[in-house]
């Protein structure tokens, strides 16, 4: 990247950074009325959107929309490997769609009740959509998939569809640890500099989510210990292989807390339920990443951590939007988004 | 008269809901009307009568193209003369092309999984030649142990490391004998206790394993044999049901025609699904029709609607004209110019057309940058011959040859040689300077001819005081000519007096006035956005005239080519010679001719084009039968 483009990309990053809305802000939000979250929003995100139509789906397209140009911004800059994992962490994005559609066929929902729920990702987007939404029956919509750039995360899935029939969580996990698989090898391919800047952040995702699976194969799932550690996907920063084969040998979700590395031992020593675990994972694995963004020094570690952050950001609030405009209770609300834990 | 896209009438069409089919195929087949959807009708027709249709047409037309690449025979298009497609008939075509499908598919995916057995197959049979080598009882395979288990197989390589960790956990282990094309060929063994977990994890992994039949005696060349048969089984079930897809496709044959046919009859109507509004059977059409064809769309609907209807024309409104779609004037000598045109943007409704301007100006710029009769000769009678292959260039090539060529006997040129055919002029090389400033003057004259077209579409767009005052109009016109006017005093008498500023000065004055009036925001901001652009307009001009200099620059480097060639040529023997300036003709016909006629496209598109047209013109897109 040329010296003009670090200058732009790091005045970029800092302005986006700046316009974050934070977990503790978002937990506010969940006493303020629909109309008190919108203009709270215009203000910290600086952004104009249009919160007339309080349909929530429209409304998270907007955010999404949003959040994709600010990312078309960032990647400008970047070329090769860079540009190339840039492009692929954004397939996060695209991700939610794929299970939606997986989801969607193997479930039998009509098509235009898939659609309502996919994400226009535009430019971003590599799944033929309209061809997969025509497809009349799970799979054809898999033989069509296997086409497609997501081929490899897709065979996963059908082994996992056909091992375990359709599970929304084994299958969303085994589309999430292929994701990760390849995320981590694509890291491979940068600079050594960046590798590594960018496998810090990736490392605290990874731990975040072997251990959620670890938990669920071995005591939601009753896996057997080597079938569970299989699942697991490339290891992260406090998590390493001998942890992990270690955890998945345990008897109980106590005795897998306790036997931890820190800092895990000490986050979740108070935490009974899986979920909350789930949600205390997961907002540290964000205060990483927000640390990349504002404390690290390099550019493409940070602006992978931007899109960690941005993506929470879009799916908490639109959680948040659709629990306010469907009347949910503000505790059910605050259980969407992880506020008791 | 300037050429501006065909007049256009606006089409409000009132009928009856039984006559809406019938009219949507009758405007198809005239291919003449372009559907209005954000139309300005009778609010009260709130329904739209073809969105069902559409629903149904689509999910047809899906399943259709699903199923039409296994049909091997051709359809017959002569059957599409019949009349409406009615929603129950396309409904039941849809249910037995869905069935249709569904038993495709199913064949389809039990494809897929014998194509996966031969390909894992393959890879065991791959992993047993390499298992010959070693030192290995194969028919303790079959003969499992009492404490032992054993296994051999292929694993993906990816999956490899965290297997291996995996089966530690179950005292398990696994050794890898051969890779290649990322599969690992491996050995897994532990205590057979632990089955049925091993063979769960096994499967996890995509482990493929090597099953060794119940009368294996012990040799590696019995096995490859089964394996063998296995493969040949898979390719003959293949085979078979390949056959019976054909079958199928022919038992289906009548069925699928008739939603070949009803999908050609059906489309129009369907793709009217967000256009066309109604309520309690009365329908309402709206959309554009060339002017001159509106008496035949009457007389046309009048034949075929069985029911009576109300159709009136309108023209276009001045607060329309944005939305007006743009039809070019047919013209088979022009198309080929129109194409390019349409690359760059399609002009407004009320814009000039500025194909035909575009077509002279391209034909004289490469002939004057490309002159040679030889090169042109070769040009056109290329395009000639490939004129069934690429009939859209063979006009452009004709006409820029036959410009090559007229410009040859202007430089006296041909395939290089300057002293065969006299010059009827001179050639570049003799006076390059004159050529040059000749350049200039062409290109001052193209930016003036450019301006004027620039004044002429915002006057027909009402932009009166942007026709008057802005760059692009009256005031940057003679700005242009005064600063044209000065410079050439400048260089021919060494004086720029007060009356040449003051000629400058005054119209810059009033752009910067416009501009000033124009823009918005703080004070230091639109002291600096008016000073920016002035600027911008001022070196737009000067860059823009001296980028001509290149049609000059061509044709001398047209000639230095030609001269490069012979001498190369000139120090070889006849043979040589002769050999290099054929060679060197060529190069100069393909590399030099090319980046000619990009640079001229380049000239009229960024010195041309940019300057008065906006290319934002909405594409006349008429509703049509597809075939």
């Amino acid at each position: 990247m040329s010296g003009f483009g670090s200058v732009y990309l790091g005045t970029r990053l800092s302005v986006l950074a700046s316009r974050l809305i934070s977990i503790e802000q978002l937990i506010g939000f969940i006493q303020l009325d629909l109309e008190r979250i919108f203009s709270q929003v215009q203000q910290l995100t600086d952004r104009d959107y249009e919160f007339e139509d309080s349909n929530p789906d429209r409304i998270g397209g907007q955010l999404t929309n949003r959040a994709l140009d600010d990312f078309q911004v960032l990647i400008r800059p970047f070329s090769g490997g860079e540009r190339r994992f840039f492009n692929f962490a954004i397939r996060w994005f695209e991700l939610a769609n794929l299970k939606v559609l997986i989801r969607g066929k193997f479930n039998g929902i009509e098509s235009r009740a898939i659609e309502e729920q996919l994400i226009d990702l535009r430019s971003f987007s590599d799944l033929p959509v309209r061809r997969l939404l025509d497809t009349d029956d799970p799979y054809e919509m898999l033989r069509l998939l296997e086409t497609t750039a997501y081929g490899g995360i897709v065979r996963h899935a059908r082994r996992m569809y056909e091992e375990h029939g359709n599970d929304l969580f084994l299958l969303d996990a085994t589309i999430d640890r292929s994701f990760f698989i390849d995320l981590y090898q694509r890291t491979r391919f940068l600079r050594s500099a960046d590798a590594s800047h960018v496998g810090q952040v990736l490392g605290g995702l990874l731990d975040r989510f072997n251990l959620l699976w670890l938990l669920r194969y071995r005591f939601t799932y009753e896996l057997s210990a080597a079938k569970s550690f299989y699942l697991l996907t490339k290891t992260g920063n406090r998590l390493h292989s001998a942890d992990l084969m270690r955890l998945a040998r345990m008897d109980s979700v106590e005795d897998v807390v306790a036997a931890l590395p820190e800092p895990y031992r000490q986050l979740l020593a108070n935490v009974k339920d899986v979920s909350d675990m789930e949600t205390v994972m997961e907002y540290h694995s964000l205060g990483l990443a927000a640390q990349a963004l504002h404390r690290r020094p390099n550019l493409l570690s940070r602006s992978f951590a931007y899109i960690l952050l941005r993506e929470a950001e879009v799916r908490y609030l639109q959680a948040l939007i659709k629990g306010k405009w469907l009347g949910f209770d503000n505790d059910l609300i605050g259980q969407a988004i992880g506020a008791g834990a | 008269m300037l050429p501006t896209p065909l007049p256009m009438k606006k089409a409000n069409l009132y009928m009856v809901d039984a006559d809406a089919q019938a009219a949507a195929i009758t405007l198809a087949r005239l291919a003449v009307m372009h559907p209005l959807a954000e139309g300005d009708g009778d609010q009260a027709l709130e329904d739209y009568p073809a969105a069902s249709y559409f629903d149904v047409y689509h999910d047809l037309n899906s399943r259709f193209g699903k199923v039409s690449p296994f049909v091997k025979f051709p359809f017959d298009d002569a059957a599409t003369s019949a009349g409406i497609v009615t929603l129950l008939q396309l409904q039941d075509l849809d249910r037995q092309v869905k069935e249709l499908w569904a038993q495709v598919s199913s064949m389809e995916e039990r494809m897929r999984r014998q194509n996966e057995k031969i390909s894992a197959v393959r890879q065991l049979s791959n992993s047993l030649q390499k298992f010959t080598s070693l030192d290995l009882d194969l028919g303790r395979l079959r003969r499992q142990g009492r404490f032992l288990r054993i296994a051999v197989g292929t694993v993906p390589a990816g999956n490899f490391n965290q297997l291996k960790r995996a089966l530690s956990l179950i005292h398990f282990m696994i050794k890898t004998f051969y890779s290649s094309e990322g599969i690992d060929h491996v050995v897994v063994f532990g205590p057979s206790q632990q089955r049925e977990e091993v063979q769960d994890l096994l499967q996890s992994a995509d482990f493929r394993g090597l099953t060794i039949p119940e009368e294996f005696s012990g040799n590696p060349v019995e096995l490859q044999a089964d394996l063998d048969r296995q493969i040949k089984q898979a390719q003959q079930r293949i085979e078979k049901m390949n056959r019976e897809l054909s079958e199928l496709m022919d038992e289906n044959r009548v069925v699928l025609q008739s939603a070949h046919d009803a999908l050609l009859l059906a489309q129009p109507y369907a793709s009217l699904a967000t256009v066309l509004r109604g309520k309690g059977g009365l329908v309402f059409l709206q959309g554009w029709v060339p002017a001159g064809r509106a008496d035949e769309v009457r007389q046309r609907l009048q034949q075929d609607l069985e029911f009576p209807f109300h159709l009136s024309f309108a023209d276009p409104e001045q607060r329309e004209f944005d939305t007006v779609p743009s039809l070019l004037q047919p013209s088979w000598l022009l198309t080929p110019f129109q194409v390019l045109v349409k690359t760059f943007g399609m002009p407004g409704y009320r814009e000039v057309d500025p194909s035909g301007l575009f077509a002279l100006s391209y034909v004289i710029m490469f002939g004057m940058m490309f002159g040679d009769i030889g090169h042109g000769a070769v040009i056109a009678c290329l395009s000639l011959l490939f004129r069934r292959r690429y009939p859209g260039v063979t006009i452009v090539g004709v006409l820029a040859g036959g410009s090559s060529i007229l410009f040859g006997f202007v430089y006296g040129s041909l395939f290089g040689y300057e002293h065969i055919v006299p010059a009827l002029w001179m050639s570049p090389m003799h006076d390059p300077v004159r050529v040059l400033l000749l350049a200039v003057l062409w290109g001052a004259g193209f930016i003036l001819v450019a301006n004027l077209l620039a004044i002429r579409n915002f006057i027909a767009a009402g932009e009166m005081h942007q026709a008057v005052y802005s760059g692009k109009g009256l005031a940057g016109l003679l700005f242009y000519v005064a600063a044209f006017y000065g410079a050439y005093q400048l260089l021919q008498n060494g004086r720029f007096g007060w009356h040449e500023s003051l000629l400058v000065t005054l119209p810059m004055a009033v752009i910067v006035y416009f501009q000033w009036q124009q823009s918005s925001g703080g004070l230091v901001e639109r002291v600096l956005v008016v000073f920016i652009e002035a600027l911008e307009h001022i070196i737009s001009n000067v860059s823009g005239t001296l980028s001509f200099l290149r049609v000059a620059a061509f044709s001398l480097n047209h000639i230095a080519l030609a001269a490069a060639v012979f001498a190369i040529a000139g120090m070889l023997d006849s043979f040589g010679h002769g050999v290099t300036v054929v060679l060197g003709n060529i190069f100069i016909i393909v590399l030099e001719g090319a980046i000619v006629a990009i640079q001229c496209l380049r000239l009229e598109y960024y010195e041309g084009f940019s300057r008065f047209f906006g290319g934002k013109g909405r594409t006349f897109a008429p509703l049509k039968l597809e075939t």
